[in-house]
């Protein structure tokens, strides 16, 4: 199956990103290469996962990478709608299992909290990996 | 649909083949009766083994070449996967969902073959590995 992504801005800073297929050795970089393009502008990312039919440790690898991006930039990354499969690939892994929502709602609750905790200067960024 | 099959094929070290590679595969798998379930934790195990083979035991070099074997029935499929490199030390890999190794953004392959797989045993150093995956579980 073809991969592709679809991203929108829908506040400023606030990105809701729609990858569509698998992520796998063949597509992971594509999907990375996407998304780190509009991490330097990003404060969140809400990555709608719903039309992701797979997952391999690559492209677990990719998500991986891409949350420590923004954390290292003061933001975070949500991951919404799972796919059953995809999401226990994910929970397996124990991977950004706390940014994993069910709904819009729900991740919309989540970033609302953590902006807020920017905002008052309570959660602050991510110091690089070693 | 078909009773079972048996490949034996050779892969170039080129991370690009893996995936025509393994959609063949599944799509003759899924030929047998084998549910979503069992393809979706078969075709992962194979990209994995692949992969780090691909990228671990033969560096990605391109000469030097990967041997899958797959015999598969309604029963199970059983799956050798051999690197032409040096092996590794499969059993003193850390545990990737421990709370120290979390945070790193690589390592899981192994860890999520043996937990898609019924059995997973390396041989020859870990540059070769076997997985029998029986038709009919789940994760």
């Amino acid at each position: 199956m073809a991969f592709d992504i679809t991203i929108a801005e829908h506040e400023k800073g606030i990105y809701q990103l729609t990858p569509k297929g698998e992520i796998n050795t063949q597509t992971y970089q594509q999907f990375e290469d996407r998304v780190k393009t509009v991490i330097p502008a990003a404060r969140a990312l809400v990555l709608d996962m719903s039309q992701v039919t797979y997952i391999s440790s690559m492209g677990l690898s990719a998500v991986f990478r891409i949350k420590l991006a923004i954390e290292e930039r003061g933001g975070t990354v949500a991951l919404v709608n799972m796919q059953p499969k995809v999401q226990l690939v994910f929970e397996t892994m124990k991977v950004l299992t706390p940014q994993m929502f069910a709904s819009l709602q729900e991740a919309d609750q989540y970033l609302d909290k953590f902006l807020d905790g920017v905002q008052k200067g309570t959660i602050q960024p991510r110091k690089p990996l070693e | 649909m078909t009773d079972s099959f048996r490949a034996d094929e050779l892969l170039f070290s080129d991370l690009k083949m893996v995936t025509p590679f393994i959609d063949g595969m599944i799509h003759k798998i899924r030929a047998l009766g084998c549910q979503e379930e069992d393809a979706f934790n078969i075709r992962l195990a194979l990209e994995e083994a692949l992969t780090n083979a691909i990228r671990h035991g033969n560096a990605s070099d391109p000469r030097r070449q990967v041997s899958v074997h797959i015999e598969a029935d309604s029963r199970q499929v059983a799956m050798d996967v051999h690197d032409q490199g040096k092996g590794f030390d499969f059993l003193h890999l850390p545990d990737p969902t421990r709370r120290e190794y979390v945070n790193r953004p690589s390592g899981r392959g192994v860890f999520l073959m043996r937990k898609l797989m019924d059995e997973v045993e390396f041989y020859d150093q870990g540059s070769g590995v076997r997985m029998v995956k029986r038709l009919g579980g789940g994760l």
